[in-house]
């Protein structure tokens, strides 16, 4: 892959914002309750052929990110490029032909697929709507999508509700590949099938990656999921990134106390190297009424005045390295000495 | 761990091979049927019903509206099965062909309704904003207004009659439908197969008609089927009052009300009519029972 | 030393439309006292059933038990309903993965741990059971339990919640908890402060507890023994230091492999996951249930009975291969060996 290739995707300060509970009934009387900021002015790049992680914990607004990249949510404010294109002056109408380059695979393998509909009809429906295949050849290409993705297409005729969560997933996955699109945003893609099934999925991901040259966002709250699959990573902590890297520098030397902390708490397979002390303590704090400043400066060890006060920009601190902290140096000497201690 | 990733590097390792669901459906749907007594119960009922009616003609023992004055206010036996009534038209005879009528009658009043209702919720579901508002607001007016004043008034505009009828059971019937589509729509649309069907570019009309309303008409078609005994006592009240479907056409409801001046003597002439609606309403509510737990069933988990 | 809780030839059936259905096959294993058993498997292998068969607390009444689980020289399966009354809550209880569920909506949370205390006759008054509430909250870390203790479920965090679920479950200082999937709905680092809180509560009350996780790293990190299980059935038992240095069964195998290490220095390598997916449970295959998906199965796997046997001091084993299996150190080598001959 070529460090400069053009990005496919340039996401630039997008926000969504949410009225308050009851904004409408406060607006009336005048005090409009306080705006949720589920993204807050994200910028991100990815480039073709490349798969990027998104990964935060529930609440951080990696899935309104991506949905809000596809347009699925109308995003507030900012800037969403697709191949130079302006995917939020689209019309209606222009926007359900791009959705053809810009597909999404779903994390529930249950509730993603038209209870109703049979699989050969969920992928006739896609490949017939954008004309994708002269309509004689369209059996034969569902046939084709079912045996890319590693269904038997002899049970096309079936109902969702006759597969099992992995292979359901394999059918949304179909579905998203029918129409040929070029960038795919795989929300949290397997974390509601079962873990022996996990490993399939992200294989198949990975494996259609090189075959179409496909271009992935992943969204994932999985570290080791992220890590097996990504090429790069991007951190979310409530509604904003933190710090997005290449992934063998996320994982290696994370720049960001969040980062760091959501690597130590992950659980290792390893008896012999138990952890004794909690990763990172607190809760994460309500997006209605976000900290000031560095929105983490209420859990991190290693927080000071500063960052209760401003807020760090996201900036690079090493080559393709961006991180958001006022202390990275810090931070980065702090994982060194530990990584040190506990090899 | 090298071994490993020599192993997988040689492609040694396992991959994923074709996968085949992991039920076999066949059958499944007709083993349901068979646990579904109820559904058994009501359908049976229903279809003996609809064939008696259906072959009323050949089945009764008399014309329904021929009259044999000598012949009056006989007590059910072995001649007249249902008695006679003050005409000497045989109850039963008249209660078969009454069938035909009211059945029909009860089925199209709540096709319509159903129809439009679905429809017109659907759309205010779907679309919501200033769509939703007006078609909950006109809702709100015809649930409010009486049944009877709005039926009395299209009746006396238009005279009594099938259509008449027809009309005023469909104005007064519609609003329910719309408003279990409209509720059921508000939570499809937030359903991730929605959201799937918006990610491929998929058209409003075609996600409304294609992924949404097939999955929400299973209450209002559970509600159809048990509101249909509703129907058709509605339509026995507007006979009863005067307003339905001019004599000597026999329907349940005319016939109640003529026995009703000889309910001391001629007990049978509203009491058999009126048994055949219970019979009627029995199977219905079967049926819509059954239906509930077969539908229901179906594309869930 | 004898046990504190034993499990012998466990087995439950839950009645189906489609015939009954054996969701716990003849599952035996003992709890010593402070010890933490791991259950690791996928869903519907029957280990979360295992936690409920134990207190009798299948999902349906006509659910069938048989087998025993003696606590304390009596037989929990074979009690009469008041007794068993006497031992689940007070010396057995039982946290769930979906606090929030677990949790009555309308109760104010202080009233849901003291509610126990008063039932099983600890708390001496409302008033005291207020007072061991707080106290209970402060010990699994909810900040300012004096204002919290009249909170509602809704009012917390799920993280919190699972805390208020723990303090409820040791408000009569039972022996045993039962953990079903306790951190599995929670965030990573949620998920690290409820294990280490459950680390520090079972050094402090000398607990033994049963953690039921399909999660490899929360094993690793908390058990010292481990049961793993497939369809219903253990596979394989050991210590977990042994388990994860070398496991005997190529299930075990297969779920160590199926997650990527998250570590710097190791290698990102291809996964080679398990085949295929988890069996029916209405209808399991014959023979040893996993080899369908087994790279290493043989003609006599697909038929014959493969019970859990000790094939070295503290290690038991289903799988007849053992053998091979730990000789040739890593189930993936093997199986290509094999197929290349």
């Amino acid at each position: 892959m070529t460090i400069e290739a053009a990005p496919l995707l340039e996401v630039k300060n997008l926000s969504k914002t949410y009225a308050g509970r009851g904004a409408f009934l406060r607006s009336l009387m005048g005090r409009a309750g306080p705006p949720l900021r589920a993204v807050d002015q994200v910028s991100l790049e990815i480039r073709p052929r490349e798969i990027v992680s998104l990964v935060g914990e529930s609440g951080s607004g990696k899935t309104t990110l991506g949905r809000a990249i596809l347009r699925l949510v109308e995003p507030s404010d900012g800037e969403i490029r697709f191949r130079g294109l302006d995917v939020r002056a689209l019309s209606q109408k222009r926007l359900r032909a791009t959705r053809r380059d810009m597909q999404m695979v779903f994390q529930d393998p249950y509730s993603s697929l038209n209870p109703r509909m049979t699989v050969r009809a969920t992928l006739e429906e896609a490949l017939r709507v954008h004309r994708m295949r002269p309509a004689d050849q369209i059996a034969r290409r569902v046939d084709e999508l079912l045996e890319i993705v590693g269904l038997n297409p002899a049970h096309a005729g079936r109902l969702p509700r006759d597969f099992s969560g992995g292979q359901r997933q394999r059918i949304g996955i179909a579905r998203a590949l029918s129409v040929e699109p070029a960038f795919i945003v795989a929300d949290e893609p397997v974390s509601a099938v079962d873990v022996s099934v996990q490993a399939q999925i992200m294989n198949l991901l990975l494996d259609l990656r090189d075959r179409f040259d496909l271009t992935m966002l992943f969204i994932a709250h999985d570290l080791s999921v992220v890590r097996y699959v990504s090429d790069r990573v991007a951190v979310m902590y409530l509604g904003r990134i933190v710090e997005y890297a290449k992934q063998a520098d996320i994982f290696a030397r994370p720049r960001h106390p969040y980062t760091q902390g959501l690597l130590r708490a992950a659980p290792r397979a390893d008896p012999l190297h138990r952890s004794t002390t909690v990763a990172i303590a607190g809760e994460p704090p309500s997006a209605l009424n976000p900290p000031s400043g560095c929105h983490f400066h209420t859990r991190c060890p290693i927080a000071t005045d500063l960052c209760r006060q401003t807020r760090p920009l996201l900036a690079a601190a090493a080559s393709e390295h961006l991180v958001a902290c006022h202390h990275a140096d810090h931070a980065v000497a702090n994982w060194g000495a530990s990584a040190a201690a506990n090899p | 761990m090298s071994e490993a990733a020599a192993a997988a590097k040689s492609e040694a390792g396992p991959r994923p091979e074709i996968l085949g669901p992991r039920f076999v459906p066949n059958g499944i749907f007709v083993r349901r049927i068979g646990r579904h007594g109820a559904l058994l119960a009501g359908g049976g009922m229903l279809v003996a019903i609809l064939l008696a009616s259906i072959f009323a003609s050949s089945i009764s023992p008399y014309d329904p509206i021929a009259q044999n004055l000598r012949n009056t206010l006989q007590p059910p036996g072995w001649a007249h099965p249902f008695g006679t009534d003050n005409f000497g038209r045989d109850v039963f005879s008249r209660v078969l062909h009454a069938a035909r009528v009211d059945i029909a009658i009860g089925f199209f009043c709540v096709l319509f309704p159903w129809i439009i209702g679905s429809v017109v919720g659907g759309l205010a579901g779907y679309l919501g904003g200033f769509v939703d508002t007006l078609v909950m607001r006109t809702v709100d007016t015809f649930t409010a207004f009486p049944f009877l004043v709005m039926a009395i008034g299209v009746i006396a505009v238009l005279g009594p009659g099938v259509t008449s009828m027809l009309i005023a059971l469909t104005l007064s019937g519609w609003s329910i439908y719309a408003r279990i589509v409209r509720a059921e729509v508000l939570v499809a649309r937030k359903s991730d197969y929605v959201l799937a069907a918006r990610a491929m570019g998929y058209s409003n009309a075609r996600i409304l008609l294609r992924h949404i309303l097939p999955n929400v008409v299973t209450p209002t078609v559970i509600f159809a089927v048990t509101s249909m005994v509703l129907v058709i006592l509605s339509t026995v009240t507007l006979s009863f009052l005067g307003l339905g479907l001019a004599p000597p056409t026999p329907t349940w409801g005319t016939m109640i009300a003529e026995g009703r001046n000889f309910i001391f003597m001629a007990w049978w002439m509203v009491t058999l009519p009126g048994l055949a609606i219970v019979v009627v309403g029995l199977a219905l509510s079967l049926l819509g029972d059954g239906l509930a737990d077969l539908l229901r069933g179906q594309g869930s988990r | 030393m004898s046990a504190l809780l034993s499990v012998r030839n466990l087995r439950t059936r839950i009645p189906t439309a489609r015939g009954p259905l054996t969701v716990v096959d003849d599952v035996s294993f003992a709890l010593e006292e402070g010890e933490c058993f791991g259950l690791v498997g996928e869903s519907g292998s029957g280990k979360s059933m295992v936690c409920k068969s134990i207190l009798r607390l299948p999902p349906t009444q006509c659910a069938m038990t048989s087998g025993s689980v003696e606590f304390a020289g009596e037989d929990l399966l074979a009690m009469s309903d008041r007794d068993l009354n006497r031992v689940c809550g007070r010396q057995i209880s039982m946290v769930v993965q979906d606090a929030i569920a677990a949790l009555n909506p309308v109760l104010p949370v202080g009233r849901q741990i003291g509610e126990a205390m008063l039932e099983h006759g600890i708390a001496s008054s409302s008033a005291d059971a207020r007072q061991r509430s707080i106290a209970l909250m402060r010990k699994v870390g909810i900040p300012s339990p004096e204002r919290r203790v009249d909170d509602y479920p809704h009012e917390f965090s799920g993280g919190m919640c699972q805390r208020v679920v723990i303090a409820a479950a040791l408000a009569c200082a039972p022996r045993i908890v039962l953990a079903d999937e306790p951190t599995t709905a929670l965030d990573v680092t949620v998920q690290d402060q409820i294990l280490n809180l459950l680390r520090a509560l079972r050094a402090e009350f000398k607990l033994a507890v049963v953690l039921v996780t399909h999660d490899m790293g929360v094993v690793a990190q908390n058990c010292q023994r481990v049961a793993v299980m497939y369809s219903g059935r253990f596979v394989e038992v050991a210590a977990t230091e042994d388990l994860f240095r070398q496991p005997l069964h190529p299930y075990t195998a297969g779920l160590m492999n199926c997650v990527p290490d998250i570590d710097a220095h190791a290698e990102r390598t291809r996964l080679s996951p398990i085949l295929g997916g988890p069996p029916d449970p209405a209808d399991p295959p014959s023979g040893c249930r996993f080899h369908p998906r087994c790279p290493l199965a043989t003609e006599q796997c697909r038929t014959g009975e493969f019970p859990l046997r000790e094939v070295m001091p503290g290690r038991f084993t289903a799988c007849v291969r053992h053998a091979d299996l730990a000789a040739a150190g890593n189930v993936w080598a093997l199986a290509s060996a094999e197929s290349s001959a």
